[in-house]
């Protein structure tokens, strides 16, 4: 009758992380096969595929090479099949622009994305989630109306906008010409500007749920100081169900980062990307939506990761009662 | 650190506390003036004859006579192009949100109602779909179909059904398993135009950004998303170039976001 | 804690009351007077919105905001009415805890029961130095834990409350309650997160047990409940006390047409409409005894023969 319905073992928690990463995985794949599926689309449907598969400005004999690479003579499910599975083993062929392999290019690029989302992130983790937590904390009062639609307002302000008005205060004339620490504080900057009021938003439904919850009435009742109740319940309750709704946000960044990276001139994914496509050179563009789909996914993971190493609820699920 | 709602729950009376935080309208009320404004303005745009290039009347300043807002680099009036481009996202955004609207309902409502491994696949790959950004892969798809109202139309209503249908299916599951029908008869239609503001706001932002990438509306079409570009390729020469569809846009995004805001505040009072 | 008084509590003319947006007030409570002795425990027995919860909450200084506390509030010789929030860190959970109801929603979930129990003791601790505390808060936690019935509690102490049982759960708010031994207990509706109505009659059994040296207030909607605990009743009813006595007599024999009704020896008709100023008796709207005066003119609570009652028209006269 009494004592724990299961006893708590270490392979309920090791079978939860395995789910989550299995379908995020899953997740992934079907991302990746889907995109894979409607580019093949995209490239038979266009008047020649084998010089859009080359990339712009490829040689005649580059042409040919991917002509014969993708089995382009063959019937048309093989060609698919072969695609596809060039693709999914990351054989995205030469890039012409830059002369070396497409997966090589995006590769090098990464760093520079990673580096620009992470100070984004840091700065939202200081500025947006203090702003939530005080904005959660006093969802019964007035200021929590105007402080709530300055938000609003703040996060109907576009990225591209508030780039824009930083390029031209800055007086930036030409993308390529900025300094590297310039184009990387506007480009961290307007991506923080982008977060922070999602952040605020997502942070500050937890915590005003948290501070209604009846335990926190017992740690009161206890005769914890309103700094024990804060920081020791209100905020680790509401934090853990705020990161699994920013997770989503983050992946989000990362589409917001292309056009920030262009407008600043940061090369980054991103960045890439946009030249890429516009320059039309296919396997780098390929290349770097896998990237990028990637991050998303493994930004998901991880904060899955985090959730299970912190919330004990989550092992419950991985045992039946 | 005790609101009222917490009291409520301790058993005392509802008559005891403060009644329940009404929302003020202001948001809803700002928002639909806002969204008003914008289809007024859509209205004078589409009577707004399309200028052509004029050579002789490149980058005027503002105030100059006949032009109030200047001119572009290409002698355009900025002003008449701004006002043209509120007909132009609408037009490309309407129809976009009214197809994701009733594909994603469809998809949403098939999830809901089917049942077993079909629910769960549906389920999971609305899911998927709503979690990917899927700017990255509309951009590059537009680059090599090549720009025009059309791609951009079709993009973003696909684009904008994932959301739409993870909405619904949201709604009509309410987070504990299948609602009875004649709640989710309620439900779907209280929370489709949430939604719909709310993707409105985006698609605009969303146009513009490809338009403004280069792989958007086609370059003589009186897109924000062009002007904006424009404006950064003249940026010390002609700034004023920016402001004017800046303005329009923030307009419309804003309107859109508090309308679907005041709309959803008021929907939850409602539901206490 | 000073054992020498026996009165651990005394309520005098307690009032709370809400201001509403109009600038009148709700009066939540008005005028309740008990007193409360160590190795005694009283029931404070009501319908849901009677007020009950929120005499607890008074003497935790809890009151939600808008709320006014009134009157006097006396725990161990010190008034308690009038301190500020810092003040209040030092008594709650030193010299009154609160068992909340249905400890499924009353216990962190993402902390361990030991580890919430071992924040309250280790608030109140004073004097060691913090190296020898550690392991001092951790025994006297297995302490509170053994103590409130909770079995094999050095493996309970890393478990989070959502692997217990309900009346387990139940258990581990006693014993968080009972950490610091405090002199005066309070516990809302303690079987409410209990299924099982012999687990239910455990927690009753193991809430007796506090009274060897403390105090007990036992706030019900079930007269069942507190007749098996208290010796002492308090009815309470839209904020006032409409009868009082001892546990026995007052089941056995109500006297006020409210208790009847909780007893359920009478049907029930309708709620009252808590906190609305009226002329007469809150209660006249649904009583079967109710008088013409009873509307005009409200009954003070007087003694009864055997008991103080507020009623113009009781039964059994």
């Amino acid at each position: 009758m009494e004592g724990p319905r299961w006893e708590e073992g270490g392979h309920g928690i090791a079978l939860h992380v395995a789910r989550r990463l299995i379908y995020r995985a899953g997740q992934l794949g079907a991302v990746l096969m889907s995109v894979a599926t409607l580019l093949f689309i995209l490239v038979r449907l266009s008047a020649s595929p084998a010089a859009l598969l080359a990339g712009a400005g490829a040689s005649h004999a580059e042409v040919r090479s991917a002509h014969v690479a993708y089995g382009l003579d063959g019937p048309i499910l093989q060609q698919y099949v072969t695609f596809v599975t060039r693709a999914l083993r990351l054989d995205f062929g030469q890039s012409p622009a830059h002369q070396a392999a497409a997966l090589e290019v995006v590769r090098l690029r990464l760093p520079a994305t990673l580096m620009l989302t992470a100070a984004a992130l840091a700065a939202t983790a200081l500025v947006g989630v203090s702003l939530g937590v005080w904005l959660g904390l006093r969802a019964d009062r007035p200021e929590h109306g105007w402080a709530f639609r300055l938000l609003l307002t703040g996060q109907s302000l576009p990225a591209l906008i508030v780039g824009l008005v930083l390029v031209q205060v800055v007086g930036m004339t030409s993308a390529m010409g900025a300094s590297a620490p310039l184009s990387f504080t506007l480009s961290a900057l307007t991506l923080t500007w982008w977060l922070t009021p999602r952040a605020a938003r997502l942070t500050a439904g937890p915590v005003a749920g948290a501070v209604r919850q009846t335990w926190v009435l017992t740690a009161k009742a206890m005769g914890a100081t309103s700094r024990d109740v804060l920081w020791g319940h209100v905020l680790p309750n509401s934090l853990l169900a705020a990161l699994a709704l920013v997770g989503v946000q983050v992946a989000f960044l990362l589409s917001a980062a292309v056009v920030v990276e262009w407008l600043f001139g940061w090369p980054g994914v991103g960045n890439l990307l946009a030249v890429s496509m516009q320059a039309r050179d296919f396997p780098v563009v390929e290349a770097a939506i896998f990237a990028i789909a990637f991050l998303v996914f493994a930004t998901y993971a991880m904060v899955d990761l985090v959730l299970a190493a912190v919330d004990p609820r989550l092992r419950r699920r991985a045992t039946p009662p | 650190m005790t609101g009222p709602v917490l009291a409520h729950e301790m058993g005392l009376s509802r008559r005891l506390l403060p009644a329940p935080a009404i929302p003020r309208p202001g948001l809803l009320v700002g928002g639909m003036v806002g969204l008003m404004a914008v289809a007024v303005l859509g209205l004078v745009g589409a009577g707004i004859v399309q200028e052509h290039a004029a050579p002789a009347q490149r980058l005027l300043a503002p105030g100059t006579i006949g032009h109030p807002l200047g001119t572009d680099q290409l002698g355009r009036d900025v002003l008449a192009r701004t006002l043209a481009g509120f007909r132009w996202s609408l037009a490309v955004v309407l129809p976009a949100t009214l197809i994701a609207g009733l594909a994603g309902t469809g998809i949403g409502l098939a999830a809901a109602a089917s049942l077993g491994w079909t629910r769960v696949i549906l389920e999971r790959a609305t899911e998927t779909a709503a979690g990917f950004p899927f700017l990255v892969l509309a951009a590059p798809v537009i680059a090599i179909v090549g720009r025009g109202y059309w791609p951009l139309l079709i993009v973003l209503a696909i684009l904008a059904s994932a959301p739409f249908a993870l909405a619904v299916f949201d709604a009509t599951w309410g987070g504990r398993g299948r609602m009875p029908v004649f709640q989710a008869l309620y439900a779907v239609p209280a929370a489709l135009p949430v939604v719909g503001a709310f993707i409105v706001a985006d698609l605009v932002v969303t146009e513009a950004c490809l338009s403004f990438l280069g792989v958007g509306a086609p370059e003589v079409a009186p897109s924000w998303g062009n002007m904006l570009a424009d404006a950064r390729q003249n940026v010390t020469t002609a700034p004023w170039i920016l402001y004017a569809p800046a303005a329009a846009l923030v307009l419309t995004v804003l309107s859109a976001n508090w309308f679907g805001e005041g709309l959803g505040q008021l929907w939850r009072v409602k539901a206490r | 804690m000073s054992t020498a008084v026996a009165e651990v509590l005394r309520l005098q003319e307690l009032r709370v009351q809400f201001p509403d947006a109009s600038g009148r007030s709700v009066v939540a409570l008005d005028g309740i007077s008990l007193a409360v002795e160590r190795g005694e425990a009283v029931g404070i027995v009501g319908e849901p919105g009677s007020g009950k919860t929120l005499v607890a909450l008074s003497v935790l200084g809890m009151v939600p905001p808008p709320g006014q506390v009134s009157g006097s509030i006396r725990l161990l010789g010190h008034e308690l009415v009038g301190m500020v929030e810092p003040e209040w860190w030092r008594v709650r959970g030193r010299d009154v805890a609160m068992v909340f109801p249905d400890a499924r929603r009353s216990l962190n979930p993402i902390r361990t029961v030991g580890s919430q129990i071992a924040e309250a003791v280790d608030r109140h601790y004073e004097g060691y130095p913090y190296a020898m505390t550690r392991r001092w808060v951790r025994e006297r936690t297995l302490e509170a834990l053994a103590w409130a019935g909770v079995s094999r509690p050095r493996q309970r102490f890393g478990h989070y409350p959502h692997q217990l049982t309900g009346d387990l759960r139940q258990r581990v708010m006693l014993a968080l309650a009972g950490a610091n031994r405090p002199p005066l207990f309070i516990a809302d509706e303690p079987t409410v997160g209990i299924s099982d109505p012999v687990q239910a009659q455990v927690m009753l059994h193991l809430l007796r047990r506090v009274l060897g040296a403390a105090a007990l207030i036992l706030t019900t909607r079930d007269p069942g409940v507190a007749a098996a605990v208290c010796q002492r009743v308090i009815v309470i009813h839209a904020g006032r006390i409409v009868e009082t006595g001892p546990t026995d007599r007052v089941m056995t024999s109500p006297r006020h047409p409210y208790t009847a009704e909780l007893l359920e020896l009478t049907p029930r008709t309708g709620a009252t409409d808590v906190g609305r100023a009226r002329p007469g008796c809150a209660f006249a709207s649904r009583c079967p005894n109710a008088m013409e005066q009873c509307r005009r003119l409200r009954p003070p609570l007087e003694l009864l023969e055997d008991r103080p009652v507020a009623c113009w028209n009781p039964w059994g006269s």
